[in-house]
């Protein structure tokens, strides 16, 4: 086994960033909040019970937050040594989802493992940004030639198209801003971009006569005119529209949302939890939402910015990329300003897959605020 | 790793840290967040206002609670009708499927389930949204029997926009011979909605068609209250936040008598004999209020509100008999029944006196004509010597051409100086005794007006290229055959029995009516139907000449058989000739009287369409005279 300089001492904890932790925590405890409020109607079981979804997730997070201090204690070199093999599973586990994976919604997304579902989407994520910060790191870190640009996007490009056919259109273009966001990091060449930006709206009618599905064709024109199918496509659009838009200022309280309670809202402890925060806790819950956000990818692009090598800067960018898509484009489908897809909102929606994969991450970057002077070359 | 980063190393920063771009994640933080942001202000802070306003919409649904309908009793308390709860399958066309093809599925299924053909149940829907309805639902089916009602419940589950509702309905438990008279209650037509949308109504109401069910509507179906509700987004209840209550429709209390209608509606039945139809009116002379309305053949009224109905309608279109009309509301040649409208006008217009007699001793009378001509009449027997009295009790056709017409060649003169004005002047008091007019009862019904013939009448409905220029002029037969209630004259027995009535209470044209009183839910009797009336042109002391021949009939003339040892009966009997659809000559017989003779209390026509009025109408009367006197008499 390869030895690592960062191993050497555990002064590193000193530097753990609590805030960041903080940060990730406060979300977690937000969303407990409003995955008892969404669920208030449709539980009626016991409060102590795994079947209860406040204590599934808050089991989840238990569960989580132990995995995240156990990554950080270990060097993200080890990570980065097996990337291209946590990367090989992923793609695997995306096949094999292809004929044996659950479907629901009209898209196969997760496998049934016992009673937990698991989402390879979720895993792959992380297994691609590693691949990603240990492709370029090995080419020092720099993709203004050409062929590290080519062979960047031929990484990323694999698992987006896997996950576009599930079809997670949502996920996909998170996977396109990973890659687009890591190579700018890595200094991409500005005319690069811009040339397989022309392609890629030449080739854009195609792809949407051939590869799009229906439903996302749909779903884009609902998002246009939600109002001209209102009891079909454009339920969800419209009913999340009126929660957040009615939550006002101050939100309507806890639990006393009437577009939540009375169940006009659906999957509202899921992909559309932004709404119940909106209609419940208004602009003001919201903002302080935003703000635990924006606290928690600061101290993430802190951690990139004072990464001690070109891999860790790396893989922290990444990280702060996905968190950051993945948020925005939750919430943009919650206030109707991107196409309805099955997001959650990162540390806040209910769900054991995400939650792990985002705490697992957030070990990554501690690990790498961790060992920071560790791998400074004084 | 000392080499990595040295191509892009800035000397001015410390050492070896690396230099990647990461300030454009900052950017890319601040900017996504703050489209967010905006996005959230303008949602909620600019047009906070109205969604909070939409969210109240999505939450509370305003529904009209139909009130109870009133009940029907007959005079003596009995109820008619019952209020029950019946299933019925209803649409939303708002949350129908938008696919045609969909619809159309949804439709099919449905049609296996219910029997409604796919077809209508679309024509209907389209018909609805045509009209401009948005948000209300339509009845489909009606009456679904609990085990469909419990299919249509488990599959509205799976069909968007169908449910299975209760709706208040109504079941006729009086008897199928009371279906004429109360009608029933059905779906608004288009043309019916388009009118009671501005009452008040729901689109799917139940509103009276025929009957008393459809003349009292206004009185029997009450106000429909409201109940404001919140409910959840599949539109179950979840708590009801305001409810003004149904005002209950007002009762109505018939004067029939159901009892006596059952009695006469058997009797009837069970005296047919050769006869198709017919028809019996019972009633008072005083009032003007009926005790029985009978026709036969009936239908039953609850046929209206069950399912497969369209089967059993057709049937009861194609019956030639017409079960859907009330016999006594339909005319028919009312032969000499109508003699004591001949004889009135002739007492009254003073070319008969009650003393005028003639001796019959042939039945033959030779009329010459104005041209000179020869024209024979005919009576139905040698009458010998009658006065007035003798010739209404023995229906002597002689005497009464004698009273309309004249006889020309002995000098008599008729009613009037011509036989056109002696048919215009006939047809005067015709009309006056409530003929050629509708009496204005209380049912909404086809109730036919009859025909006055004139003169001027007959150049008008004999004219067109079906008739000869000489069948448009009136003839000296055309007067005579109107004295003895033939050729032209019809009357239904309602309006027979309104004339007999006027001739029993010495002048006065009633206005029948079935109501009695109109009854609150409270149980406050809100309204009772006064008598109204017109005057007769006749004076009292000719129509008592009149009710003598009636009298003398009875007791020893055509219409012996009505006779009762209990009560003394006076009648006129018709049998009135007519051609039927094959060219054949028939007769319809008739009957009509009241007793008891010195204060007359009950007037009864009867009608058979086939027959002999003295010897089939004559002794049903009596019968039902009979029990009236012992079961219903006030």
């Amino acid at each position: 086994m390869t030895v690592f300089r960062g191993q050497r001492g555990l002064r590193e904890w000193d530097r753990f960033d609590g805030l960041m932790a903080f940060a990730a925590l406060a979300l977690v405890v937000y969303g407990l909040a409003l995955i008892y409020s969404g669920s208030l109607r449709s539980y009626d079981g016991p409060a102590v019970s795994l079947s209860n979804p406040v204590a599934k997730q808050a089991f989840f997070a238990v569960v989580s937050i132990g995995a995240m201090v156990a990554v950080s204690r270990l060097d993200y070199h080890h990570f980065l040594h097996y990337a291209w093999w946590l990367y090989g599973a992923s793609i695997v586990a995306l096949f094999v989802l292809i004929p044996i994976g659950q479907t629901e919604f009209g898209s196969t997304r997760w496998f049934e493992l016992g009673p937990f579902q698991v989402q390879p989407s979720e895993f792959a994520k992380i297994a691609t940004v590693l691949a990603l910060a240990r492709f370029l790191s090995d080419n020092g870190g720099d993709a203004r030639d050409l062929r590290i640009f080519g062979m960047s996007l031929a990484i990323v490009a694999p698992v987006g198209l896997l996950i576009f056919i599930q079809p997670d259109l949502g996920t996909s273009v998170i996977f396109a801003a990973i890659w687009l966001g890591m190579i700018v990091v890595a200094g991409v060449q500005r005319s690069h971009l811009l040339i397989l930006g022309a392609v890629f709206v030449a080739v854009l009618p195609f792809i949407w006569t051939f590869t799009v599905a229906d439903y996302q064709i749909e779903r884009i024109a609902i998002l246009l005119d939600a109002e001209e199918d209102p009891l079909d496509a454009g339920y969800n659009p419209i009913q999340s529209q009126i929660a957040v838009g009615s939550g006002q200022f101050f939100g309507k309280g806890l639990t006393n949302g009437e577009q939540t309670q009375l169940d006009f809202l659906k999957v509202k402890t899921k992909d559309f939890i932004f709404s119940v925060l909106g209609e419940e806790l208004g602009f003001v819950g919201a903002m302080g939402l935003f703000a635990l956000f924006i606290l928690l990818l600061t101290r993430g692009i802190r951690a990139a910015q004072i990464a001690g090598d070109i891999p860790g800067q790396l893989l922290a960018s990444g990280i702060v990329i996905t968190i950051l898509m993945q948020a925005f484009i939750n919430i943009a489908v919650n206030l109707s300003i991107f196409p309805v897809t099955g997001l959650p909102l990162p540390f806040v929606s209910q769900g054991g897959s995400s939650l792990l994969t985002l705490f697992v991450a957030l070990g990554l970057v501690q690990s790498i605020v961790m060992r920071h002077r560790a791998y400074r070359q004084i | 790793m000392s080499d990595i980063g040295d191509r892009r190393v800035d000397p001015g920063l410390s050492r070896n840290r690396p230099h990647g771009n990461v300030a454009v994640l900052r950017i890319a933080v601040i900017v996504l967040f703050s489209i967010l942001g905006l996005r959230l202000a303008q949602m909620q802070l600019v047009n906070g206002a109205e969604y909070a306003e939409r969210s109240e919409r999505n939450r509370f649904v305003v529904e009209s609670v139909p009130p109870s309908r009133g009940l029907i009793y007959d005079r003596n308390g009995r109820p008619l009708v019952q209020n029950a709860s019946v299933f019925v399958a209803v649409i939303t066309p708002a949350f129908l499927p938008e696919e045609p093809g969909d619809r159309y599925l949804l439709y099919l299924y449905l049609e296996e389930l219910l029997g409604v053909p796919a077809l209508q149940i679309q024509d209907t829907v389209e018909e609805a949204q045509a009209q401009g309805l948005r948000d209300g639902t339509l009845t489909i089916a009606r009456n679904l029997d609990r085990t469909t009602a419990l299919m249509l419940e488990q599959a509205a589950a799976d069909l968007p926009g169908v449910t299975l509702e209760l709706e208040p309905g109504r079941r006729y438990i009086g008897g199928p011979e009371l279906s004429h008279v109360l009608g029933y209650v059905g779906p608004q037509s288009p043309d019916e909605w388009r009118v009671l949308q501005d009452e008040g109504y729901a689109f799917n109401e139940v509103v009276g068609k025929v009957g008393v069910e459809a003349r009292y509507e206004g009185e029997l179906r009450g106000s429909p209250g409201s109940a404001t509700t919140e409910v959840d987004a599949q539109g179950d209840l979840v708590n009801t936040l305001e409810r003004a209550e149904p005002e209950p429709g007002q009762s109505l209390q018939l004067s029939i008598d159901a009892g006596l209608q059952r009695f006469v509606y058997d009797l009837l039945t069970n005296t047919m004999g050769e006869a198709r139809v017919a028809a019996a009116v019972v009633m008072s002379p005083e009032t003007g209020e009926i005790y029985a309305l009978v026709s036969v053949p009936t239908y039953d009224n609850n046929i209206f509100a069950a399912p497969g109905l369209d089967e059993e309608f057709q049937r009861l279109l194609d019956d030639p008999r017409r079960p859907l009309l009330h016999q006594a509301l339909s005319p028919a040649a009312p032969g000499s029944t109508f003699k004591i409208i001949t004889a009135s006008a002739a007492l009254e217009e003073g070319n008969i006196t009650p003393s005028t007699g003639r001796n019959i001793d042939s039945t033959v009378l030779e009329f010459v004509g104005e041209d000179g001509i020869i024209y024979p009449f005919y009576d139905w027997r040698v009458h010998g010597f009658v006065d007035l009295v003798g010739a209404i009790a023995w229906s002597s056709n002689i005497y009464f051409y004698m009273a309309s017409c004249g006889i020309p060649q002995e000098g008599i003169p008729g009613l009037g100086k011509d036989i056109e004005q002696s048919a215009v002047t006939l047809g005067y008091y015709a009309r006056s005794f409530g003929l050629g007019q509708v009496t204005g009862l209380d049912i909404a019904s086809s109730e036919s007006s009859g025909v006055v013939p004139s003169p001027e009448w007959k150049r008008r409905v004999r004219s067109g290229p079906l008739f000869n220029p000489e069948d448009r002029d009136w003839y000296l037969a055309d007067t005579c055959f109107m004295g003895i209630g033939q050729g032209d004259v019809t009357a239904t027995p309602l309006q027979m029995a309104m004339a007999t009535a006027a001739v029993a209470n010495g002048g006065f044209l009633l206005t029948p009516h079935v109501a009695k009183t109109i009854i609150a839910a409270d149980g406050v009797i809100v309204s009772t139907t006064e008598p109204s009336w017109d005057q007769l042109p006749v004076d009292e002391e000719h129509l008592a000449v009149v009710r003598q021949g009636m009298r003398q009939s009875v007791v020893s003339g055509a219409a012996s058989l009505a006779a009762l040892a209990s009560v003394p009966v006076a009648g006129k009997t018709g049998t009135a000739e007519f051609t039927d659809v094959d060219g054949i000559v028939k007769d319809h017989a008739w009957f009509t009287g009241f007793a008891p003779y010195d204060s007359p209390e009950v007037v009864v026509t009867v009608y058979y369409d086939l027959g002999v009025g003295g010897t089939k109408a004559a002794p049903i009367a009596g019968r039902i005279i009979e029990y009236f006197m012992e079961n219903v008499r006030p």
